[in-house]
């Protein structure tokens, strides 16, 4: 029998609706859960947006109880919620608070934890709909997913759904995102399956598409014929603070960011509209352009498109810095980049010899995220000279992070008597436009995963491929006989002088930020 | 009315007098030589009010809502029977600081218009526009004969609180009438309608799930306790709840003296309740739903009060619904 609707919700609500359910937590007790998640369910609340009878299950190893999880996360509520913290609504939120102690690996737990959701449906009167969240280390997905099926939580009862959020890294190469994603498959169907990136939920970079298709002065230059390159800088001043080095020396700067964050911004930018606003319609034009992605292979083309490097010792807002080899919990012989900048290509009609200039690093100036757009350049001005046209050319410039807004760069005649001619900067920024401030990511994308909108989200094939693009230049760079070197920058230097020579050799340079 | 009701010192609050004729000049000297200012703005905001007793009040709600909206702000104070005719005008930036160092800036200009007709009221506004920029205009006077074709066909966005209106009933015939003369034109927002939002939120939630949903048809009653002066508010809530369930359920209002617009909702029938309640001091409202046996409460916030507040809410939504034209006239039978 189809459910009844409620005729009072149906008008109220400009989005998708978040539809009652229970959120499980993998890894309750880390860090994304303290300064993330919770804030963000917990802002949700604030603004209303929390569906009814809503309810959060920790599932974690330490042994707690409910009430001493909830004084835990207030604590963690207290300094991270965007909206600050009330106490009267969060006595009120944190009754729908509970936590489970299980091990990842172990049945019985996941049985338990089938019978507390059992109990929650019995005392709302109705069977709520299921969102099982991977906030756990990556090696312990395969066993939650495996467990979760075991026990038969991945299937919805009565008519609900059973989704899964996976956070990043999805798998470390391509074929362990395939062993992850089959894992997932044998779980939940892909409709159901959530791969967040945090960067699809920022607020500038949703804004891309709007920006593209929108407006209609943009779409019709958005092309060779008129854009002379892309650049997208991920700039970070901090190091390995905080011992993230651990991980983050498995990992590098081409797995942690250019494989998920950057080039799904390179997506949002080079894709071709969508016949519509569906996520698959969305996801199959992105999908499409890393498929277009010219190819890397082998240690020549890598060292001929791609710049690697380690910082060393240096200073970042005149504190000194160590170099990345002596951080903490870093291999002093690392082979590891915290640095890297690539030239892409993409072989589409659209974007036929126009390179995407991408650059990720830690230690360098100052910490920002920013997409910039650089148009050609006039045919003939016939009152400058060359040299006055140097590092002229109009520049659309996307800032995702800090002070998120759109500037237009453009050439404007000095006020006088010569014809003389001056950059000028028309700059949008949502803080001072917008007073409200914008949700956070992870608040969008909570919504989102319990509305059931994956448009924000990664589909297998995009990863995947994403992969399939990021392995061949691990391969040159780890399994090759004669491997890219691996260069160097002093911290607090916006790079290593190789990835200027690599935009230098095609006459450009890199934006100054 | 006589403009004596305004003193020199509240005059004062709105900036610096200027000639009307020297407005741009005197704005653009506002900004020479100030580095650290920026001036920014996405509407054009207009108050229009024919209360004196309003204006100051008005120019304290500009501050506040300049600070959520960068706007070119537009006060007039027009007062259409004050002799002789006048017109004065006033300039100042509203600021706020951004990320500690710079400033952020909108600009308001203030209008007090004695013995004025309708063409100068629009005369000023059309003369001071931010161009290419959304035009709303928050009429705070009844739909007078101020209020004409000229002026509202290049309204984007109007807004009126119904609930100040002495008569209500000659009001929305005037606004349905003008939307009528105005298809696809004009987005109303009203603020009595807004102010039932967090209302009408807590009501859907009370019957989200499925077994209370089952009991709608049992609802019998409506009973809306409200703040003196906001009876067209209750109203408001009142036909949007006979709009979506279809029926025409008997409506009880009770006024108080004192706290918020809206402070109770109750709907009731055989074996099924959902409360809305609102305490005075409170920025959140308890729900509980009964469906038989089982009772459920809940706590969710209540929305913004003030009525900046309630015009910065109304700015933030971009597209306006249709579901309150829809309503009007539902609301207009109530006031029969």
């Amino acid at each position: 029998m189809p459910e009844l609707e409620n005729p009072f919700q149906e008008t109220l609500l400009s989005r998708h609706r978040a539809e009652p359910c229970t959120v499980v937590i993998f890894g309750a007790t880390g860090d994304l859960t303290h300064r993330k998640l919770i804030p963000a369910i917990y802002n949700i609340a604030a603004a209303g947006d929390l569906p009814p009878q809503f309810k959060v299950v920790g599932f974690a190893r330490r042994d707690k109880t409910d009430e001493g999880f909830r004084k835990e996360l207030e604590e963690g509520n207290r300094q991270n919620s965007r909206q600050g913290h009330n106490d009267e609504l969060w006595n009120s939120f944190s009754q729908c608070i509970h936590y489970h102690r299980s091990e990842f690996e172990d049945l019985e737990g996941y049985k338990s934890l089938g019978k507390l959701l059992d109990q929650f449906d019995a005392e709302r009167g109705a069977p709520a709909n299921r969102l099982f969240y991977l906030a756990a280390a990556p090696e312990a997905f395969k066993p939650i997913l495996e467990m979760i099926r075991a026990a038969g939580l991945n299937e919805g009862t009565k008519g609900k759904w059973a989704r899964v959020v996976c956070e990043k890294p999805f798998g470390k190469d391509l074929a362990t995102a395939q062993e992850l994603n089959a894992v997932v498959a044998a779980t939940f169907a892909e409709k159901d399956t959530y791969r967040i990136d945090h960067y699809l939920g920022k607020e500038t970079a949703q804004n891309i598409m709007v920006l593209r298709f929108a407006n209609s002065i943009f779409e019709p230059n958005w092309n060779s014929r008129y854009i002379d390159n892309v650049q997208i800088t991920c700039a970070e001043n901090l190091g390995m603070e905080g011992g993230r080095g651990g991980y983050y020396d498995t990992a590098g700067a081409l797995r942690d960011m250019v494989q998920n964050h950057l080039l799904q911004l390179v997506t949002l930018v080079a894709m071709e509209p969508p016949t519509d606003l569906s996520a698959d319609s969305v996801r199959d034009e992105k999908v499409k352009v890393i498929r277009a992605l010219r190819p890397l292979v082998g240690p020549e083309a890598v060292g001929k498109n791609v710049v690697r490097a380690q910082y060393t010792a240096g200073s970042v807002d005149g504190t000194p810095r160590v170099g990345y080899r002596q951080e903490d919990r870093v291999n002093p012989e690392s082979n590891t980049e915290p640095y890297v900048a690539l030239r892409l290509m993409i072989d589409t009609w659209r974007w036929q010899g126009v390179p995407f200039y991408i650059r990720v690093g830690k230690q360098l100036p100052k910490k920002a995220t920013e997409i910039s757009i650089h148009f050609k350049k006039p045919p003939q001005v016939p009152f400058a000279t060359s040299s006055m046209l140097r590092n002229s050319e109009n520049t659309l410039v996307i800032r995702i992070q800090p002070d998120e807004g759109i500037a237009l760069r453009i050439l404007c005649k000095q006020p006088g008597q010569a014809m003389s001619m001056q950059q000028v900067k028309m700059d949008f920024r949502y803080s001072s436009s917008f007073g409200k401030a914008s949700p956070e990511a992870y608040e969008r994308l909570l919504l989102d995963a319990m509305a059931g909108d994956a448009t924000l989200f990664a589909r297998r094939d995009e990863v995947e491929n994403a992969w399939r693009f990021i392995d061949e230049i691990e391969n040159a760079w780890h399994k090759s006989d004669s491997p890219p070197v691996m260069h160097e920058y002093p911290a607090g230097s916006w790079g290593p002088k190789e990835a200027d020579d690599l935009l230098r050799a095609d006459g450009r340079e890199w934006r100054l930020l | 009315m006589p403009s004596s009701n305004l003193n020199d010192s509240d005059l004062d609050r709105l900036g610096l007098e200027t000639p009307i004729a020297r407005i741009d000049r005197a704005l653009k000297q506002l900004w020479e030589g100030d580095e650290a200012k920026t001036r920014a703005s996405l509407i054009n905001l207009a108050i229009y009010t024919e209360d004196s007793c309003q204006l100051m009040a008005d120019n304290d709600l500009l501050d506040e809502v300049a600070a959520q909206h960068a706007c070119r702000a537009l006060l007039i104070l027009a007062l259409p029977e004050a002799q002789p005719p006048r017109a004065r005008s006033w300039i100042q930036a509203l600021c706020r600081p951004y990320q500690g160092k710079q400033v952020v800036c909108s600009e308001q200009i203030s209008f007090v218009l004695e013995g004025g007709d309708a063409a100068q009221v629009q005369n000023i506004v059309f003369a001071h526009l931010d161009s290419d920029l959304p035009l709303v205009v928050w009429w705070q006077a009844d739909l007078s004969k101020n209020f004409e074709e000229r002026l509202y066909s290049r309204i984007d966005t109007l807004i009126i609180d119904s609930s100040r209106w002495s008569y209500p009933a000659r009001q929305f015939d005037v606004l349905l009438a003008t939307m009528a003369a105005e298809p696809g034109g004009f987005d109303v927002r009203d603020l009595a309608w807004t102010r039932s939002h967090f209302m009408r939120t807590a009501l859907a939630s009370c019957f989200q799930d499925a077994t209370a949903c089952q009991n709608l048809a049992k609802l019998q009653t409506i009973q809306i306790t409200h703040l003196k002066g906001q009876r067209t508010t209750a109203l408001l809530l009142a036909a949007w709840i006979n709009q979506r369930l279809k029926a025409s359920l008997s409506m009880e209002l009770i006024e108080k003296e004192t706290g918020p617009a809206l402070q109770g909702l109750v709907l009731e029938g055989e074996g099924v309740r959902g409360e809305v309640r609102r305490d005075c001091d409170s920025c959140f409202v308890r729900v509980s739903s009964t469906c038989g046996e089982n009772t459920r409460e809940d706590l969710l916030p209540a929305d913004v009060d003030s009525e900046a507040e309630l015009v910065s809410e109304q700015l933030s939504r971009f597209h306006g619904s249709t579901l309150y034209s829809s309503m009007l006239p539902f609301v207009r039978s109530m006031l029969k």
